[in-house]
């Protein structure tokens, strides 16, 4: 723990050599797309393959004949959702959405005659309130009122914890969100777990920030929370976002980031036999999970969550066509959370109308989730397909407090 | 050339010659300075550079300087003795010196060719031929012996590879132990329909080879037999052989085949493996009707008598006097004698559920290419038609190529017969259903014999090819379980979804799941990806790192049956060699234990690969068989009292060597 402090002393003033589009091939990573053999996998699996005009395919074919010029001045690079499906199946192993696809799309938005106002708006909001709704960063922990049971909040009580749960922007602030949050709290403090949140102090951690294209914001949102965590003792952070999860995971080791980190699914499997003793309720429902992009196919966490559902007394999973590696994204990674109105305007099919397409022919009553985009992105795709009655979408931390409340 | 006034005072004379290589050793390192240096080292006589020592002209001249110059020991500083140490030793032998009065440097691979600053690479090549010439003048004579031979020979493995090179060997006289794990000899040749590009019968030109090798008089065939222990070195092998029960007297069995209609399952209700589990057979079956040998097995896991042993036994009832059913036969062992081993163990189909979004296993029609062979070979499941398994038969049909080929997800290499039997089963689906046929490719590759116009004549029928790696396979929404297969056809930079009833996915080669157990077992080596590796890529395709083993067929890699044939004749040839010279020659660099020095401790013994040493009870020491042993030093270095001496590596041999190395000039 102390030794995370004095890497940020070090390190938060000079960045590490950040990869760029003219020193790319200089990194092992980068020097991939050398290996490319345009075979086109990237576009096939890409969810909006069909109507991008430079899938990856051809974004490395340009690089590599020098007229990349051509793919900045299209905006066809909007549609990519950092879903990391080309990366998944690309048999060069190029690592497309972690390393080159970011590089480009910051371009692609420098080249932009407009940007799209809501897009702006919610990085802007990002870098002066810490999250893209533009709520104001004094009324991040307002949720812990209406918990239920105890939230200790560091910066109040800053005795040791053994678990930092950094609870991420939309579980704070959105109201489904806030259901996900207080179910949180609720396991945390069933399973007897020493936690503690940052409250009012924590920022957003600034993933989609990244691979949306704003390198700058990010690495101010990095150095913040950086300094925070220095404040305080902890064993480890669990955290309800998994695009926290791979922020922490991936980008913030180069500023001195060491602490164990954990998204929420795998910490509770991790408690799956003291959990099957208060999972007392039968929930009689039919399920069906779907796979967040960042956590499934970026980190290969595939069977802790459905461990967690199959542990409900009465639930019943059924998969979805598209699972695991192959599962669809809800549309709102890589900004697209932020495109909705632009895509509409531009008449493209919202991928989380495609996805609830697909849960609705499951026949299951619940769309489980592990992300907090999904719930609000799913819930407006079924009340716009229609489907509000069939099906309700539930965080797995929800289903699992329902289950414990008996 | 250089003279040197040197003269040693044990008359030792030592010649240096520096070869140029052209210009891959003159053109880094400087050969005249060189030259020039090794004439001034003592002991050295003369010291000579020439453009390539190791050609005829070469030669001559070192023999031509030991006899005018009286030169008695020589050092040639070229390239790796890999490449010519056993030519100079016989230029030197020529000359009537002892070959092992030769030492090698190694300026080429260890320097002029890893070096850009010249006169570093010539300082270094000056290290190398000092620590050379200091080392040389303590070689002693050493002699080469001789083992016979046995001409029996082992061939592991009864497919096409096995049966092609062992019809070889007994052809030319030796004796052939055809050893196969299975109850019939054909391996995955005999499943194959037709065989690209010529489009023969598979079995029409199979069969008889299997029948042959059934009768000839120079081959004993063991099916259901496996080898687990090698013992011995090249020449002589001893090698222990595991009998499974078939549960059928072999000799007794006329192959009536009666027992199997006879038997009380009357309905063939198992799984069965020959046609990749799409049809069924009984407990007491045949695998296929051309099998070799025509005798049939029973699988004791589905038969009654050997569940509950309560069965009427219908199957002895009806074989009579023959009384070739045999319910308590059990495993034997024996152990021959040989002189030298093919493996011909064969390959493994990649298992397509590892690429899971290519639905193999979830949907029912998506099937491997293997399977799709079966369905069309008119002794397959489905008498030869090619019809889904509800029975439909299919109108659109997708070839993916490449699963579990050229993927880092699963195997990065080539497997080099998918996109040519991709091309054989579009042409037999599209006659056999007339279904429009599409393959999905990323590079079409035909590098055979009639293999581009084969491709030629595929498109001409009329078969699609979309040039993109299938990303995805799923059903259909709403169109009666047809699949759509997803891909970008990136020559038109579009992405494409083609609805189509049957999925064919074109599986690569990998190695036999248990290579690894095989190749410990004959003391052999794999590659990275686990196929058994050769001694040379190009030059010893056949040879293994371990003599009197050889490979053939796809244990050493993809390939189609035209190099398979190939290679197993390569490999029968090789051994024909060794065993018709009659003996074997031993380098004599082997490892021999001072007696009187070695405490009995046997650390020794179990550090040796070869299993060379033993321990003498009577003497309490260890002794090492020279015939067995290569000379890799591993006990020499073990040996905690120093008591295990090596020739041509003695310590003082290389204590002069490394000093010779260290001593800056």
């Amino acid at each position: 723990m102390g030794t995370a402090s004095h890497n940020i002393a070090t390190q938060s003033k000079t960045l590490p050599c950040e990869m760029t589009l003219e020193n790319l091939t200089e990194f092992p990573e980068g020097r991939r797309v050398l290996t490319c053999i345009q075979c086109g996998t990237c576009a096939g699996t890409c969810p909006y393959g069909e109507l991008m005009q430079y899938p990856p395919r051809r974004i490395i074919g340009m690089l590599r004949a020098g007229e990349l010029e051509k793919v900045f001045t299209s905006d066809s690079l909007l549609e990519c959702v950092a879903c990391y499906a080309c990366t998944a199946k690309c048999p060069r192993g190029i690592d497309l959405t972690g390393v080159l696809l970011p590089l480009i799309k910051e371009q692609v938005l420098l080249h932009l005659p407009v940007m799209p106002a809501e897009l702006q708006k919610a990085l802007e909001n990002k870098l002066r309130y810490g999250n893209p709704m533009g709520e104001s960063p004094r009324k991040r922990a307002a949720w812990v009122k209406t918990a239920g049971v105890p939230v200790r909040i560091l910066s109040e009580d800053p005795r040791p914890a053994e678990v930092l749960w950094y609870v991420e922007c939309y579980t704070s602030y959105h109201p489904r969100g806030q259901d996900n949050a207080r179910a949180t709290a609720r396991l945390l403090h069933a399973l007897g777990i020493d936690f503690a949140i940052l409250g009012n102090e924590e920022k957003c951690a600034g993933e989609c920030g990244r691979l949306s294209w704003e390198r700058g914001l990010y690495n101010t949102l990095m150095e913040y929370n950086m300094l925070v965590f220095a404040k305080y003792q902890f064993k480890m952070i669990v955290t309800s976002c998994p695009h926290a999860y791979d922020a922490f995971r991936y980008r913030y080791p180069i500023v001195g980031f060491n602490y164990r980190i954990s998204p929420v699914p795998p910490f509770f499997a991790q408690y799956l036999p003291q959990l099957k003793s208060i999972l007392k309720r039968n929930l009689n429902y039919t399920v069906t999970y779907h796979d967040s992009c960042c956590l499934g196919r970026h980190n290969n966490l595939y069977e802790e969550p459905r461990a967690l559902l199959r542990a409900i007394p009465g639930v019943k999973l059924v998969e979805m066509v598209h699972n695991r590696v192959n599962t669809i994204c809800c549309g709102g990674g890589g900004g697209g959370m932020w495109l909705d109105t632009y895509y509409k305007t531009k008449g493209i099919e919202r991928l989380s109308e495609r996805r609830v397409k697909e849960a609705i022919a499951t026949g299951a009553d619940v769309l489980a989730v592990a992300c907090p985009y999904e719930v609000s992105r799913f819930e407006d795709a079924l009340k716009v397909l229609g489907h509000e009655k069939k099906m309700i979408v539930r965080d797995i931390t929800e289903l699992l407090a329902e289950a414990i409340e008996v | 050339m250089a003279e040197s006034k040197d003269i040693d005072r044990n008359g030792v004379q030592i010649g240096v010659y520096v070869c140029h290589c052209g210009t891959n050793i003159a053109g880094t390192v400087d050969v005249k300075a060189l030259t020039e240096y090794a004439a001034t080292l003592p002991g050295v006589t003369m010291a000579r550079n020439y453009k390539y020592v190791c050609s005829t002209p070469g030669q001559e001249l070192i023999k031509r300087d030991i006899h005018e110059l009286g030169l008695n020991r020589i050092v040639v500083a070229a390239c790796s003795p890999c490449l010519h140490e056993k030519t100079f030793r016989n230029v030197v032998a020529e000359a009537g010196l002892n070959p092992y009065y030769f030492q090698m440097v190694n300026i080429r691979e260890h320097d002029s060719w890893v070096h850009t600053d010249k006169r570093a690479a010539t300082e270094k090549g000056k290290d190398l031929i000092r620590a050379a010439v200091r080392r040389v003048r303590l070689h002693k004579p050493l002699e080469r012996k001789r083992v016979s031979i046995n001409p029996a020979v082992l061939i592991v493995g009864g497919g096409i590879a096995g049966i092609h090179a062992a019809l070889t060997m007994a052809n030319a006289g030796k004796h052939v132990y055809l050893v196969e794990r299975d109850a019939t000899i054909g391996g995955h040749m005999a499943m194959f329909d037709k065989t690209f590009p010529t489009l023969d019968c598979a079995a029409c030109i199979l069969t008889p080879k299997m029948t042959a090798v059934k009768s000839h008089h120079n081959i004993t065939l063991w099916t259901l037999s496996e080898v687990t222990q090698v013992d011995g070195y090249v020449g002589n092998y001893q090698v222990t052989i595991k009998h499974k029960p078939r549960y059928v007297i072999e000799d007794a069995c006329v192959g009536c085949m009666e027992c199997i209609d006879a038997c009380v399952y009357k309905q063939a209700k198992v799984p069965d493996e020959f046609n990749m589990y799409l049809g069924k057979r009984k407990p007491i079956y045949i695998p296929f009707p051309q099998a070799v040998p025509q005798v049939v097995v029973i699988d004791r896991e589905s038969c009654i008598e050997f569940k509950s042993g309560k069965c009427k036994k219908t199957c002895v009832e009806v074989c009579a006097d023959r009384k070739a059913i045999d319910f308590k036969q059990q495993e034997t062992t024996e152990t021959i004698e040989v002189g030298t081993i093919i493996l011909a163990t064969g390959f493994f189909t990649f298992d397509a559920k590892r690429v899971p979004y290519y639905g193999y296993g979830i949907y029912p029609n998506v099937y491997t290419g293997l399977e799709v062979e079966r369905l069309i070979n008119a002794a397959g499941p489905t008498n030869g038609e090619v019809i889904l398994r509800d029975g439909r038969k299919p109108q659109r049909v997708a070839i993916v190529h490449c699963v579990g080929s050229r993927d880092e997800n699963t195997n990065r290499y080539c497997s080099r017969v998918c996109c040519m039997y991709s091309l054989k089963l579009a042409h037999l689906i599209k006659e056999k259903t007339e279904a429009e046929v599409f393959n999905f490719y990323i590079d079409m590759r035909t590098p055979g014999k009639g293999f581009e116009e084969f491709y030629n004549r595929v498109a001409d029928e009329g078969t699609h090819f979309v040039r993109g790696r299938v990303a995805d396979i799923y059903p259909n929404p709403g169109d009666g379980g047809r699949l759509l297969v997803c891909a970008e056809d990136t020559l038109m930079s579009t992405v494409r979804k083609i609805p189509v009833d049957m999925v064919v996915l074109s599986t690569g080669l990998e190695p036999q799941a248990d290579a690894q157990d095989v190749r410990r077992r004959f003391h052999i080596t794999c590659s990275t990806e686990g196929f058994f590796l050769e001694r040379h890529p190009k030059l010893a395709p056949v040879n293994t790192f371990t003599d009197g083993v050889f490979l053939a067929g796809c244990c050493q890699g993809p390939k189609d049956i035209p190099d398979t044939v190939a290679q197993a004749g390569a490999a029968a040839a090789e051994a024909l060699a060794l065993i018709d010279i009659g003996y074997i020659e031993q380098e004599p660099n082997t490892a021999h234990v001072l007696e009187e020095v070695c405490s009995g401790c046997k650390t020794c013994i179990p550090l040796c690969p070869y299993q060379a040493i033993s321990f003498a009870e009577n003497k309490k020491k260890a002794e090492i068989n020279e015939v067995l042993c290569k000379g890799c030093g591993t006990c020499v270095a073990s040996c905690p009292s120093g008591s295990v001496q090596q020739n041509l590596f003695e310590d003082e041999q290389i204590f002069a060597e490394i000093e010779g190395l260290l001593a800056y000039a």
